[in-house]
């Protein structure tokens, strides 16, 4: 074990049952629990719930939404947040959309182009929040104005709709005509980000800086360029999400995040969150985030079969956000009282 | 009856009992001591009396009817007046809104009736001698003057039983006797007053009663102080008399200075700092609170812009512009004041905390690393520092005070740090640890680190240090050979403290 | 003992928040007017005074929660909300105009004091709470109307959003003259502003002084509502249509306007003259864009810009003022 000597003063060794306690609790847990009984229930009360195209349609939406929450989740992670990842994601679809079809790009170097844009405008947004001292939120909300700007300007609003055709081959591609690719790269997306904060210097940089910015600056943690990193990284994760969408839809289109890109705030927000990452920062949970998006996408397919509105939906999905929080708040009150955090 | 009674009240944070059976018991027209040196309990008793913490046993009376105040507003609702030893002013705000702030009007929709509150402000402005129009700002004051309002505003609501927590820290002596004044006054009238210091001179000049807290118990409980000396005080506060260890006397170092500052000057204010510190030495820096020893610390650093002199690192000059550059390439680390605010990461591990200052150092190809590389080479640390964690893995909120102080030092130690800056080591921890600290500090240096400690205990102090630099208003005004004599040592001190008060 | 340090004349006129969007905005509107006079034609004015009226509410709504320390996302969604049910009730209820009016501003208190109760309750930040509830406000305004507008507003409240008061001067001048008046009393002369700016500046020093911190953020979230109630409802009469999509696209202007206006977003200061200043410079750039014939998506741009602008403004500013403390406090 750990060489360091056991005291009898301090609180004791978690019992097995406080561990086991501790896993029941925990957010992954409740929200593996949750999608389980809600899936199952779907799935013997819904007709076409577990059709393939059902399943199908339903995990590419899950890989679209956890690239969006894992957008937003790469810089809540310093405490602060990004009201522009829906702006980003845009801009990297629509200079995909420009390179590929304008420009005669091949795809994966269009691919690859769109998505260092994305993390270009990330710098670019961690770079103000460092060098003013301003809380992200109002920058951000500017840059997002800006990009967004930007982009309607360059491209006056006409979507990009010829497209190479291995584009939507693509977003329509099935393994065992279920799977989605766009899933799979949301996932392996999840195992990097995973290996980064667990395996790697700059994201325990991340973490630290995240949860206390002052002491980890006095540690001889570089603090501003780490929460630049994070910014960036957010970038290119928004960039990866608008190409996803680009795949789905098999255009580029200007308003394919809704006035500003903020229609990509609720899903940007309700998979970390439900996941259990800290919204003051220091902790994430990469795995909470693709449950908490598929959790979203399972109970949204389910209550469309149900006929109820798309309008409706918004409104379940915005009680959902409030209930995550109060759940989390209920948790963190319950863990503290039985002293086990 | 009395006016304020605590009966047999503890308090316990995880891993840590913070008060264990706490009396005490405070007359109307008495001024009481409260006493017991840092990390006693003093403040966690204060904190469950105005009812920010709840006590997990006994009870809090007020004129002989129990009382359980659910937070401060009840408190002072209850008729308690407090002066908190932090700051507490809305700085844009005027100092007569700043006075009256929770009176402005009977109900949310009431209009504030400002001549009223000018007036009625004055008042208590005037009692406490202080030359300031009531609708100044308080950005514009000096810091002795904020204190003197909050001290106002604590007088303005004519609580029977006013408890001041270290009111005189930022205090000159003529602003202190005005305050010791008005205190008197007060006690003429009837009012209860809980006094905290640190300054055992004011103690005696002004109390009349003491209690005592040694490792959150009663040391004495509401004793008459007719009679007591400072002696007897002191000998309560720490266990035994005070008496400085004998320690073994060290060999002076004489190798090359590690660091020299000469006629350093910084943005934060600091003037014409002349300092030396070589290998193996423990350099003291005395001085009170807003002396500016924590902020030369951070200069050094470089969290400061250095304006003028010179920064010399084992003899080359330097320009340090980051925590980082002073740590990976000048070897210079910082054991901060606040644990919990600077020192430490609370939410995670001892782990991530102790490993912090060498993960670069022990990162692998593309900045990959593995918890077991940090875990052996802070194992050896955390293990001769004695720290005391169910695991590695365990949360460092979750540890107490002293073993939190052990992972924020072994993390320069594991960094192998030729320079370590070490700000009150000893705030908010038990007397065991306190000597091991001092040990450490000790052990440290004799293993050819150079120390410069920060602290405002004389006896810490005149125990550990080499050499003391003495430090007042961002300059240092002198610097004394300790010969651990502690009635000599603290009078060289204070005398140059006071020394540049008379000019 | 050290005297306070003083400020001159001219030193106290530029530590106004006001002053500097003030000039601004009068240097704008006379180089905008000597390109272009028609700028200054009265239907101008009445076009321009129309969008200042209804902005210079919106961010009112927005600067209560910033004086506070917080955020409040839903502000256009409770807008909207209340402008389709004040048109829905009457169209189809057939409820008077006032009784629909008192309906409409009394819903918009209680989303407020929905969103400032959760808010105050939990202490969970202000910014997740209030993008739930923008999303339910949303999504109930869109469930009820099915996207589809209202179209039965009666002619008085259309006449209401269309009349000159004064020349070229809107009737919709009056509510935001009220609402502006309003708001400047409530935080300079009423306890419950005083404590609003008290718990921004420093939530704990208010605490200690004994201000019920939960009490005055669910009063900040009241009075955050009924102001974006009443935008939504002057839309209502400016568009002469209950719209569902009123409210959508005030995020970025509620927030530029108070923080040109010199706010600071920590909470604790902020400046109903300096807001004003910066809705007229947001609404004169705007129009300039039209009238010079710029792509008016430009205007996203500009709005950006002009917010790190202040942001940066501010931010030099406090730096000169704590620089002026620094000094102030050794003398």
């Amino acid at each position: 074990m750990t060489g360091v000597p056991r005291s009898s003063q301090m609180p004791a060794t978690p019992s097995r049952s406080a561990v086991s306690m501790r896993v029941l609790l925990s957010n992954e847990f409740g929200l593996t629990a949750l999608i389980a009984l809600t899936a199952v229930v779907f799935a013997l009360t819904l007709e076409g719930f577990t059709s393939p195209f059902s399943l199908f349609a339903m995990g590419r939406q899950i890989g679209i939404d956890t690239m969006i929450g894992l957008a937003m989740m790469a810089v809540i992670v310093t405490g602060g947040l990004d009201l522009s990842v829906g702006a980003i994601g845009v801009c990297a679809a629509m200079t995909f959309g420009w390179l590929a079809q304008t420009k005669g790009v091949p795809v994966l170097p269009s691919v690859v182009l769109a998505v260092l844009l994305g993390g270009g405008l990330g710098f670019i947004n961690g770079f103000a929040v460092v060098k003013s001292g301003v809380h992200s939120f109002i920058i951000t909300l500017a840059s997002m104005s800006i990009f967004f700007g930007i982009m309607v300007f360059l491209t006056k609003a006409a979507a990009y709709n010829g497209l190479p055709a291995e584009v939507s081959a693509f977003g329509k591609f099935k393994f065992f005509k279920t799977i989605s690719p766009l899933l799979l790269i949301s996932v392996a997306s999840c195992i990097g980000l995973a290996l980064l904060y667990r395996f790697t210097v700059l994201g325990r940089q991340m973490l630290a800086a995240g949860a206390n910015a002052r002491a980890a600056e006095l540690s001889g943690i570089r603090t501003g360029r780490v929460i630049v990193a994070c910014h960036i990284l957010t970038g290119l994760l928004a960039a990866m999400a608008g190409l996803l969408v680009v795949a789905r839809t098999g255009a580029a289109v200007p308003s394919m995040a809704g006035q500003l890109g903020q229609d990509w705030l609720l899903p940007a927000f309700l998979a970390p969150v439900l996941g259990g990452t800290l919204l003051s920062g220091g902790r994430v949970s990469v795995l909470g985030t693709l449950l908490g998006a598929t959790f979203v996408n399972v109970l949204t397919s389910g209550l469309l079969l149900m006929q109820v509105g798309s309008f409706w939906i918004l409104a379940i999905l915005g009680s959902m956000l409030l209930a995550a929080v109060f759940t989390d708040r209920a948790r963190q009150v319950f863990l503290k009282s039985r002293g086990m955090i | 009856m009395s006016a304020l009674e605590v009966k047999g009240v503890s308090k316990s944070f995880p891993g840590v009992k913070a008060l264990n059976g706490v009396s005490m018991t405070m007359q109307a027209g008495s001024i009481h001591a409260l006493l017991g040196e840092n990390g006693a309990g003093k403040s966690t008793l204060i904190k469950i009396v105005t009812g920010i913490y709840q006590p997990d046993a006994g009870e809090v009376r007020m004129n002989g009817s129990p009382v359980r105040f659910a937070n401060l507003r009840q408190s002072a609702a209850g008729g308690l007046g407090v002066v908190h030893q932090e700051r507490n002013l809305v700085t844009r705000f005027s100092v007569g809104e700043n006075i009256l702030l929770d009176r402005l009007g009977k109900s949310a929709l009431s209009r504030v009736d400002y001549p009223a509150i000018w007036r009625e402000a004055d008042k208590w402005l005037k009692l406490l001698e202080l030359d300031v129009d009531p609708q100044t700002p308080v950005t514009r004051l000096s810091v002795a003057q904020m204190q003197l309002v909050e001290i106002g505003k604590a007088l303005s609501q004519q609580s029977r039983v006013l408890l001041m927590d270290e009111p005189t820290a930022s205090l000159t002596p003529n602003e202190t006797q005005v305050l010791f004044r008005i205190l008197r006054k007060l006690r003429d009238d009837g009012v209860a007053i809980g006094f905290v210091s640190h300054k055992l001179e004011e103690v005696f000049a002004i109390c009349d009663r003491v209690t005592v807290l040694r490792d959150g118990q009663n040391a004495c409980d509401s004793a008459d102080m007719k009679g007591m000396v400072r002696g007897d005080v002191v000998q309560m506060m720490i266990g035994r008399a005070e008496r400085i260890t004998a320690r073994a006397p060290r060999p002076m170092p004489s190798a090359p200075p590690l660091l020299e500052l000469k006629a350093y000057a910084s943005n934060l204010g600091h003037r014409d700092i002349d300092l030396t510190i070589r290998p193996g030495e423990i350099l003291g820096l005395y001085g009170l609170v807003g002396a500016g020893r924590s902020e030369l610390a951070k200069a050094i650093l470089g969290l400061a812009r250095q304006t003028g002199g010179e920064v010399r690192v084992a003899g080359r000059p330097v320009q340090i512009t980051s925590v980082a550059e002073a740590l990976h390439t000048h070897g210079i680390g910082y054991v901060s004041e606040d644990r919990k605010a600077e020192g430490l990461i609370l939410m995670h591990s001892v782990l991530n905390n102790s490993g912090i200052t060498i993960w670069t150092r022990l990162a692998g190809k593309l900045g990959f690393l593995r918890d077991r590389r940090v875990e052996a080479e802070v194992s050896p640390v955390l293990q001769r520092l004695e720290l005391k964690t169910p695991s590695l893995q365990q949360t460092i909120d979750n540890l107490s005070g002293g073993n939190q102080q052990k992972v924020s030092c072994a993390k320069w130690i594991a960094a192998g740090v030729k320079l370590l800056i070490i700000d009150e080591p000893t705030v908010g921890i038990d007397i065991k640890t306190k000597a091991y600290m001092h040990d450490l500090i000790h052990e440290l240096a004799a293993g050819g680190t150079a120390v410069l400690l920060i602290t405002s205990d004389m006896p810490e102090m005149i125990d550990v240090a080499d050499r003391i630099a003495v430090m007042d208003g961002y300059r240092i005004h002198g610097l004394v050979e300790n010969d651990r004599n502690y009635d000599r040592m603290s009078k060289a001190i204070m005398g140059f403290i006071h020394g540049r008060e008379a000019a | 003992m050290a005297q306070p340090f003083a400020l001159g004349p001219t030193a106290r006129l530029f530590d106004n928040d006001w002053i500097g969007p003030c000039i601004v905005s009068l240097i704008a509107i006379l180089a905008i007017s000597w390109f272009q006079p028609a700028f200054l034609s009265s239907f101008n004015i009445f076009v321009l005074s129309s969008a200042i009226a209804v902005n210079m509410v919106i961010a009112l709504g927005q600067l209560v929660i910033i004086g506070i320390g917080q955020m409040n996302l839903a502000l256009g969604s409770i807008g909207g909300l209340v402008a389709i049910s004040f048109v829905g009730v009457m169209e189809k209820f057939g409820i008077p105009v006032p009784i629909a009016l008192a309906f409409a501003l009394g819903i918009g208190v209680l989303m407020g004091m929905a969103s400032g109760y959760i808010i105050a309750r939990t202490m969970i930040s202000a910014f997740i709470i209030t993008l739930a509830g923008l999303q339910i406000f949303k999504g109930i305004n869109l469930g009820i109307t099915q996207a589809q507008p209202f179209y039965g507003v009666p002619d008085g409240v259309k006449a209401f959003g269309q009349a000159s008061v004064l020349g070229p001067l809107p009737w919709l001048l009056v509510p935001m003259l009220l609402a502006s008046a309003g708001v400047w009393y409530m935080f300079n002369r009423l306890r419950i502003g005083r404590h609003i700016l008290a718990l921004g500046a420093n939530p704990h020093a208010a605490e200690l002084s004994g201000i019920d911190p939960k009490v005055t953020i669910i009063w900040a979230h009241a009075v955050s509502g009924l102001l974006a109630a009443t935008a939504g409802v002057m839309l209502v009469a400016k568009l002469q249509i209950g719209q569902p999509t009123i409210g959508d696209d005030w995020l970025i202007t509620s927030f530029a306007a108070p923080v040109i206006g010199g706010a600071v977003l920590s909470g604790g200061r902020v400046s109903v003259g300096g807001t004003f200043f910066g809705v007229v410079i947001i609404a004169v750039i705007t129009q300039a864009l039209v009238i010079f014939n710029i792509d008016p998506f430009a205007v996203q741009i500009v709005l950006g810009a002009l917010i790190l602008w202040a942001v940066g403004i501010n931010r030099l500013r406090e730096v000169r003022i704590a620089k002026l403390q620094s000094m102030g406090a050794k003398t």
